[in-house]
């Protein structure tokens, strides 16, 4: 897709500009300790993060809105459509993180600190977005992890968070170690840490290889950690629930769509774009397998959540559920709404942990039940969180609803041709958003039909406001006007499968 | 500039939005921001119907189009776009006009209204809006999202005084009734629309409208059935909006909104977008060549049943509004049975080639549309000036008024000019077109086919109603305006402010010189839009139109017929030298009874929606009950606790959710191979 040329950038960056985005990141995680340390204004760090990214947000749209600049960097790093497109949704999502940062009254002094290991973590997603190789993408999502296991314990004075921190830690390392493992085994099997190699490699395998079957069970299993995909699940809700509210958002809504990248990276350029025809169809099965269990567990735990940020873990851990089903059906169609419903999802979901965020800057406790009245006492944050939900719901004209039509749809029209195959993929989706309206409307209602004791305005910081007002407005845009993001998310899903 | 016609409803609804948000604190500021909205509108609309008239799209036949792909699922996609030929410029000229008059009389009209006017200008707004975006619409899901903003606002507005008002619960009743009954038409709209779908893949004009689209599609015996029953249910949301028979009852109910509402409904927007649709699927109608002729007859049939038997309930009315609601229902008939004979002919005239019965059959698509203008200003102004009425007498029972032509002057003589105009009385605008519609009813007799003689039929009942027409409206002319001043007139506050009165002389002017248009090439662009719209019709000329009208006997009589019926409305409420009292026995004759209830229809609605609706909902509470909620609650608990299993599974201690991991991998990994040992999976 070509809208502008910007032929220029490639003359002046050369090969670099295939890491432009991370370098001005890190320029940024760097440069706001040392701001911190001479000005002592807190609002100075965000402002700086925000610029970083911003900044590394100009490049990385650059190669969207003109894809033939996308270049290699040293044969490890590829920014094209797919990799910008990505990276520039981590950094929406760090944006609205460091928005809704801004008045966050959870965070401890260590301002400089967070945002400096929010940009780093981010950075570490940017390079898992534009990795190819095995190693890197490790490294990457290491970088990532590590540095969330230390925001999720920023919360000095709950010791909630630190509990939440050590068991993510712990569950990580588990999965870390796991997916080296696979890596190691594919290693073994191929030869090469290269995913296009290891495709390659593949071809000429037969009938049942032990080898092969532990390595891909590991590898699922410890990305699947990160997209919290059950059972490698558990360790969501109580990280969610002990970090700082801004951190969970970060968590849901970022972290686990590197997870996402990861999967779509290894799986699909392993098994449907090299025409590898060994073992496609079992690994489909794999991950229906996992989509099913996951979407439904989430969402049948979440309807018996007390805790507002447990039960948007649970239906986190349940919209993972639907994006697997990409990776089930593996068309090009297919991952365009898995890359699509990652996108809305950063906005709804998003949209909705700034909102709790804000509730609890301003006083309101983590409860449902203390919602109660709350359209009364806050009724632009009441609206917001009802849209949100609903478009979580899939009710339209929301987002919600547009990407998980093109998803489920995937699962019945393959190719332009309706296909039995993954139909009841789609029908347990289905079915299950309707289950997850039930937990969604509940809110709705404490918020809006329920009264609460006390009637008070409640004043939202503007901050808050900004961030909640901006993923309103794109919860309702995409939702009316979905077109424009489909093309894009199109181009990505096409580079994934080879086509430039 | 033509690029830019999507601004044409854009302007109304953001206007919509900023007096809806922003005039709470001055609801007087809304009715400037309204009317600006509207005037730009109606100045963007003149512009762009003159680039549009003066292009190249329209020399060389062709309408302008433009879309955005809004939405594409798979290989279905959805657009959004406009479509711009002489049809949809004359609508949106008109419409935005006479609401910009509508809106600048609710100045006056609706001056002591305080905070509710924040209300009532988004209102009329977002109306405003519903109508100018149809028009202009480019496929039929787009106009329907418009029609139902329509009848959303419709049901807002006749429900206005729902609130803290004497009669306030037979005013929601009123507003109930307006919008459950175009909702009857609404679903037969919207199954039309599915079928149409099914059957074109598509839903817009353009790829419907080709003559060859339609007949790759009615070319098997089960094409032509979707076809025809597509056609009969679009004919349904007709028959809904535009408030034919037999779904007409709810508009003398809607005057119960406020009287400009009134006078936007029957003039500007609401029952104009049914004719509108009608006309604008005319190649849907003409070019299904099995059928066609049944869907016109159909049409016109319905039309010209509900222009008499509308006008019939007009003539003993006593409120000075249902007799215009009543006169709207009669003169949408009319355009309906233009629009249905004209449509008749043309789809003769395409099925056997011939060039002569295709120009007759547009000649009725001219009448129909041209008597919509025409009656659009007609009756805004007659609205407009029975609100002038009502707004200094406080009533709007004629029987109370009288003798009104010294106090108000200014009312009473641009509402005689309206009721000469809607009588047909000679060279006044209404003669011109009703003329053309009896002509065009007239043209399948004269031609000698099957069901020449049913049109023979409708177009003497059409000439009965013109009698009609003219006797009721100056029935209520001279009861109002003339003769003693009875109660309330007496005390009537004088003429009407300024505001509300210039509005009456500017649309008295239009109602009585529209009609000429026709002898200025109008004619010649309505019937263009059929031809841009794919219909191999011969170039409209206008040259000899005087000469037609006035060579034909036919004309004479109406005319006489028309004056007979003014004469004596007459003598009956001005000379009084006949009692109407001894025609109906004091209100006692059947015939009076029958026609002052309305032939009993609001009854059978209420019967019918009584005994179908509560019985269905009978059966279905039923169901509901012990069906659905038996299942849901079973399935409910079941989740429920399956939850609390699966809670449990989450203890807090993180060495179980280490084991469940390794659990998770073992049993992922021997799924694997088993998958593999059976082999059941293999690339199929």
């Amino acid at each position: 897709m070509k809208m502008i040329e910007l032929a220029f950038l490639n003359d002046t960056f050369g090969t670099m500009l295939a890491i432009m985005p991370e370098i001005m990141l890190i320029i940024g995680a760097l440069s706001i300790p040392g701001l911190f340390y001479f000005t002592k204004n807190k609002n100075m760090c965000a402002t700086a993060a925000l610029i970083a990214i911003i900044l590394s947000g100009v490049f990385a749209g650059c190669v969207i809105l003109d894809s033939t600049l996308s270049c290699t960097f040293m044969n490890i790093f590829k920014l094209d459509m797919f990799a910008a497109v990505m990276i520039f949704l981590f950094l929406i999502v760090a944006f609205l993180t460091v928005l809704a940062s801004f008045a966050s009254s959870e965070l401890s002094n260590h301002v400089s600190e967070y945002y400096s290991l929010l940009l780093i973590a981010t950075t570490g997603m940017l390079f898992v977005a534009s990795a190819n190789n095995l190693l890197v993408i490790f490294v990457g999502v290491e970088c990532t992890s590590i540095l969330s296991y230390a925001l999720v314990a920023l919360k000095k004075n709950d010791p909630r968070s630190s509990e939440a921190a050590v068991k993510y830690l712990i569950i990580g390392g588990i999965s870390s170690g796991l997916v080296l493992y696979g890596i190691s085994m594919l290693y073994g099997l191929t030869g090469s840490i290269d995913i296009a190699k290891i495709a390659h490699g593949l071809e000429n395998m037969e009938n049942l290889n032990a080898p092969f079957v532990i390595a891909v069970i590991s590898l699922i299993a410890g990305y699947g950690f990160k997209i919290s995909a059950v059972p490698f699940h558990m360790w969501a809700p109580d990280a969610y629930e002990g970090a700082a509210t801004p951190v969970s958002m970060f968590l849901s809504t970022g972290s686990k769509k590197m997870g996402f990248v990861v999967l779509f990276k290894i799986f699909i350029v392993m098994f449907a774009v090299e025409q590898s025809v060994y073992a496609v169809e079992e690994m489909r099965y794999i991950f229906a397998f996992i989509a099913t269990i996951t979407m439904t567990i989430g969402n049948i735990v979440a309807i018996l959540q007390k805790n507002i940020k447990r039960m948007l873990a649970y239906s986190s851990i349940a919209q993972a559920g639907y994006i697997l089903i990409a990776l089930a059906v593996m068309s090009e169609y297919a991952v365009t709404g898995g890359i699509f419903h990652m996108i809305t999802h950063v906005f709804m979901k998003g949209g909705a942990f700034i909102v709790v965020g804000a509730l609890i800057a301003a006083g309101i406790k983590e409860n449902i039940s203390d919602y109660k009245g709350l359209a009364k006492r806050a009724p632009i944050v009441a609206f917001a969180m009802l849209l949100f939900l609903f478009s979580l719901a899939g009710i339209p004209p929301l987002a919600g609803f547009a990407s998980k039509f093109v998803l489920f749809s995937s699962a019945i029209v393959i190719d332009g041709v309706v296909r039995t195959q993954w139909m009841w993929l789609a029908i347990i989706a289905i079915i299950n958003s309707a289950i997850s309206l039930y937990y969604y409307a509940k809110v709705v209602k404490v918020m809006y039909i329920d009264s609460g004791e006390c009637n008070e305005k409640i004043v939202i910081k503007k901050s808050h406001l900004v961030a909640i007002l901006l993923c309103m407005v794109f919860v309702v845009a995409i939702g009316v006007y979905p077109e424009p993001i489909i093309k894009f998310c199109e181009g990505a899903s096409g580079i994934l499968f080879g086509k430039c | 500039m033509l690029d830019y016609s999507w601004l044409v409803p854009v302007i109304p609804v953001a206007c919509f939005v900023f007096v809806g948000l922003f005039c709470k604190k001055k609801p007087q500021i809304g009715g400037y921001i309204a009317i600006t909205g509207a005037a730009l509108s109606c100045i963007l609309a003149s512009i762009i119907s003159y680039e549009y008239l003066t292009s190249g799209y329209y020399s060389s036949n062709k309408a302008f189009t433009m879309a955005i792909e809004w939405i594409k699922i798979g290989g279905f996609s959805i657009n959004f776009g406009i479509y711009i030929d002489g049809l949809s410029c004359i609508m949106m000229l008109f419409a935005s006009f006479i609401s910009t008059m509508i809106f600048v009389y609710s100045l006056g009209y609706m001056h002591d209204q305080g905070e509710k006017k924040r209300r009532y200008y988004a209102e009329v707004s977002l109306f405003l809006t519903g109508m100018l975006g149809l028009v202009i619409s480019s496929n039929y899901l787009e106009m329907f999202i418009f029609w139902e903003i329509m009848g959303l606002c419709s049901y807002l507005l006749i429900g206005f005084w729902s609130f803290d008002h004497p009669e306030a619960k037979e005013k929601s009743s009123a507003a109930k009734k307006a919008f459950l009954v175009t909702r009857m038409g609404d679903v037969c709209l919207i199954g039309g629309l599915f079928i149409l779908l099914w059957v074109f893949k598509s839903l817009d004009y353009n790829a419907l409208f080709a003559p060859d689209a339609i007949k790759a599609v009615t070319n098997n015996e089960y094409g032509v059935q979707l076809v025809t029953i597509a056609s009969f249910l679009i004919f349904g949301g007709v028959i809904g909006k535009s408030a034919q028979f037999p779904l007409h009852d709810w508009l003398p109910d809607a005057m119960a909104g406020p009287t400009t509402v009134s006078a936007l409904i029957h003039a500007a927007t609401m029952v104009k977008a049914g004719v509108y649709l009608t006309a604008r699927s005319f190649p849907l109608f003409v070019y299904n060549s099995h059928m066609g002729e049944q869907v016109l007859l159909f049409i016109g049939v319905i039309g010209g049943f509900t222009a008499i038997f509308a006008a019939s309930q007009a003539l003993n009315n006593m409120n000075i509004k249902k007799v215009l609601a009543f006169s709207t229902l009669s003169q949408l008939g009319y355009m309906i049975l233009a629009l249905g004979a004209g449509g008749y002919l043309m789809c003769v005239g395409i099925k056997n080639g011939n060039e002569g019965l295709i120009a007759l059959g547009a000649s009725g698509y001219i009448a129909g549309v041209f008597h919509m203008l025409n009656h659009a200003f007609f009756k805004g102004l007659l609205f407009l000036c029975s609100g002038s009425v009502i707004h200094s007498t406080g009533t709007e029972d004629m029987r109370l008024m009288g003798g009104l032509i010294r106090k108000m002057p200014v009312t009473s003589i641009t509402m005689l000019l309206g009721s000469l105009s809607i009588a047909g009385f000679p060279l006044f605008s209404g003669f011109w077109s009703k003329d053309m519609v009896l002509e065009a009813a007239f043209g399948p007799f004269e031609e000698g086919f099957g069901f020449g003689s049913v049109f023979c039929v409708l177009f003497l009942l059409g000439l009965i109603t013109a009698f009609m027409t003219a006797f009721y409206m100056f029935r209520m002319w001279f009861m109002t305006f003339v003769g003693e001043p009875r109660e309330n007139a007496q005390h009537c506050h004088g003429e009407s402010p300024l505001s509300m009165s210039v509005p009456l002389i500017v649309l008295s002017i239009f109602a009585v010189y529209s009609g000429i248009l026709i002898l200025f090439g109008l004619g010649y662009v309505i019937n263009e839009s059929l031809i841009s719209s794919g219909i191999n019709v011969e170039k409209y000329s206008s040259d000899n139109i005087v000469m037609t009208i006035f060579s034909n006997q036919w004309t004479y009589i109406s005319i006489a017929l028309a004056l007979i019926g003014i004469f004596i409305a007459y003598l009956m409420y001005d000379k009084k030298e006949i009692n109407p009292g001894i025609l109906n026995k004091n209100g006692k004759s059947f015939v009076y009874r029958l026609l002052a209830d309305r032939y009993h229809f609001p009854q059978i609605y209420d019967h019918t929606s009584w005994g179908l609706g509560y019985g269905v909902a009978r059966v279905v509470n039923y169901f509901d009950r012990n069906v659905v909620d038996g299942t849901v609650n079973g399935l409910s608990n079941a989740i429920v606790e399956s939850g609390k299993i699966m809670r449990k599974m989450q203890s807090g201690f993180v060495r179980d959710y280490a084991r469940y991991i390794i659990i998770g991998v073992i049993v992922l990994v021997s799924t694997l191979f088993l998958m593999f040992l059976t082999g059941g999976f293999q690339c199929q």
